[in-house]
């Protein structure tokens, strides 16, 4: 006698107990599981005024006695199909999109207002008010759109703390806040507050065992659940001498090496629960089902690469981005990889703005190229800023329909917005002369 | 490019046709009907995420059993180590084919548990699946001969066990085919 292998396998599984299968839950769960890959692109949006923050900072410190060579002339066109602001079409309300909510700010030279900072899974809008005299204290409240009403969540205890929603669920809020440490601000302890919808208890988080992030905000969520941000690894300095000046007067850094990092990842259920992903990245992001990552960041970009997240398989590829080109933020949505860059500075003061459109495949789909332009993912789409002349205004860039919609003609001189679910976008528009804003949140219409 | 009612629909529906067969496979890596579930419901939900760019290039059950078996080796990373593998039914010579039968299917079952999880999957993926040595490999993520290195390991160390075991001699049918 002998046991054959196959066989016994076949007798093991061969009567097996009933099983309830649930195919609405599994969709439903699934649906959650894509929500949150595009809220952790959502905060990786965010990243691009940070990074750009960064470059800023990092110019006022720098030394910049050389004025340094120029390049002359125009921006070189970008690899890959190119379009630029002027190719968008105007939004039409009511066809295009929806205006779902909108609030006013009159004044904000004059004191800090109350924002829209994001929107749940469930369509709540996080209102937050202040820090603001007399009261200096934060308050946040989930706001009802189509009526208005304000429900105001317990004391979160931030204080006068910033922070930054990392995931806005039906069932919890996060956010994520990093406290400087006393070298250069540029790194810190990083602090999460989870906000239990059911309970209405806020929790606070940290991890004895992560070491100091990059600031100030650089965390998302991944598939599984845990918050993945990145540690400093190499930070390039200036060249010998600084940066040379460009046109504009700040400093000219384009074509700068990129910057490093440690990927770890933490739970938002245990503290003691720290691991090191033994992953060096640039800046990285998430699709539904890929970990896209460069090899640097606020410089070369270097290769993109992709991970499959069900069978780890991997891939890179060389995004073609220009010579010159410091990438500022990654992003993703479905299959495509978003890439904000800028790349110089030419005669006249243009400069060579770019957000890159790859599939991850690596093939290119779409470049806008313009000056004075930033652009990030949402849910779908990406929402870009132009803050220069008569191309002013927030311009949504659909990723499924590949077009450009042009859907205001100004941009205020405030940051505000947050990450919103699928199909919903934030923008805003200056008020009372720009001293206020109005800050609009929007639903696009199929 | 997103989800919508007509490719739920059609997700909805492979998920029906396939559970059962994922399920099995999902069964044989753990060795728990109820965990085999929660890992084909991890390995379909990761299904669901990719399931637009899936109906574009087709692949949609290689792709489920690479997600479930994925989902069983994070599974088994994360569960504790103090986890003890029962022992193997020793052979009580009762004579009855039946219960020789029901003491063999247990045997390769706590065999199986024995194994790291890896090797277990590339014996269920290659022997019960029925994939070749390509295939398992693309579906582990690894070289092809790294899965012949760890199938010819799990193959002798499971009839080890048999042998250890006193139970009749294990074999593999049309074991003398495969390249190792």
């Amino acid at each position: 006698m002998v046991n054959d292998l196959q066989e016994l396998m076949r007798q093991n599984v061969a009567a097996p107990p009933p099983e309830l299968v649930d195919l609405d839950g599994l969709v439903a769960a699934g649906r959650q599981r894509a929500r949150r890959r595009h809220r952790g692109r959502l905060a990786a949006g965010g990243a691009v005024v940070l990074t750009a923050g960064v470059v800023a900072a990092g110019a006022a410190l720098w030394p910049s006695a050389s004025t340094g060579p120029e390049p002359a002339g125009r921006p070189p066109a970008a690899h890959g199909p190119t379009i630029s602001l002027t190719d968008a079409t105007r939004a039409v309300e009511g066809q295009d999109y929806r205006v779902l909510a909108h609030h006013t700010n009159a004044n904000l030279d004059a004191d800090n207002g109350q924002y829209f900072d994001g929107v749940t899974d469930d369509g709540q809008i996080l209102f937050q008010d202040g820090p603001r005299g007399p009261y200096w204290n934060q308050r946040l409240a989930l706001m009802d759109p189509a009526t208005g009403e304000k429900d105001w969540l317990p004391d979160p205890d931030l204080g006068q703390e910033q922070f930054w929603p990392v995931e806005l669920g039906a069932e919890n809020l996060v956010l994520q806040s990093v406290e400087p440490d006393d070298t250069d601000g540029l790194q810190g302890t990083l602090s999460v507050r989870v906000f239990d919808r059911a309970t209405e208890q806020w929790s606070t988080l940290q991890w004895p065992g992560l070491p100091q992030v990059r600031g100030p905000k650089n965390g998302q969520v991944g598939p599984d659940g845990r918050l993945y941000v990145l540690t400093p690894a190499t930070t390039p300095g200036p060249p010998p001498g600084g940066w040379p000046t460009a046109p504009d007067g700040d400093a000219e850094d384009a074509d700068a090496d990129g910057e490093t990092s440690h990927l770890w990842s933490v739970s938002l259920t245990d503290t003691s629960d720290v691991r090191d992903e033994q992953q060096v990245v640039g800046d990285f992001a998430f699709t539904d089902d890929a970990m896209v990552w460069t090899d640097g960041s606020n410089g070369d970009p270097g290769r993109v690469h992709v991970r499959d997240l069900a069978s780890g398989e991997e891939h890179s590829f060389d995004p073609h981005t220009g010579e010159r080109c410091n990438l500022l933020s990654l992003g993703a949505s479905q299959d495509r990889i978003v890439m904000s860059q800028y790349c110089g500075t030419y005669d006249d003061e243009v400069r060579d703005d770019r957000v890159q459109v790859l599939s991850t495949s690596g093939e290119p789909v779409v470049t806008l190229q313009d000056s004075g332009i930033d652009g990030w993912v949402t849910g779908g789409a990406v929402v870009v800023s132009s803050f220069r002349g008569a191309m002013a205004g927030t311009y949504v860039y659909q990723l499924d329909q590949d077009r450009l919609l042009r859907v205001s003609d100004s941009v205020s001189n405030f940051g505000m917005g947050g990450p919103t679910p699928d199909g919903l976008f934030l923008w805003h528009t200056p008020f009372n002369h720009r001293h206020g804003a109005e800050q609009w949140l929007g639903q696009l219409l199929d | 490019m997103g989800h919508n009612a007509a490719s739920e629909a059609a997700f909805a529906e492979f998920a029906a046709a396939s559970r059962s067969r994922l399920r099995a496979t999902a069964y044989l890596l753990c060795g728990d009907w109820d965990r085999a579930s929660d890992h084909v419901q991890e390995g379909l939900i990761r299904v669901y995420v990719a399931w637009p760019r899936l109906l574009r290039h087709g692949g949609e059950l290689a792709y489920a059993r690479k997600a479930v078996v994925s989902a069983f080796l994070d599974s088994a990373r994360k569960r504790s180590s103090t986890e003890r593998p029962t022992d193997l039914p020793a052979d009580r010579a009762s004579g009855e084919d039946v219960a020789r039968s029901v003491a063999d299917r247990a045997a390769l079952m706590a065999a199986l548990a024995r194994l790291p999880g890896r090797q277990r999957a590339c014996v269920v993926l290659r022997y019960f699946e029925e994939l070749d040595v390509r295939e398992t490999a693309v579906a582990l993520g690894c070289s092809e001969g790294t899965v012949k290195s760890q199938t010819s390991r799990a193959l002798a160390t499971l009839r080890a066990m048999f042998e250890d075991a006193a139970r009749d001699e294990l074999v593999v049918a049309g074991e003398r085919g495969l390249p190792w």
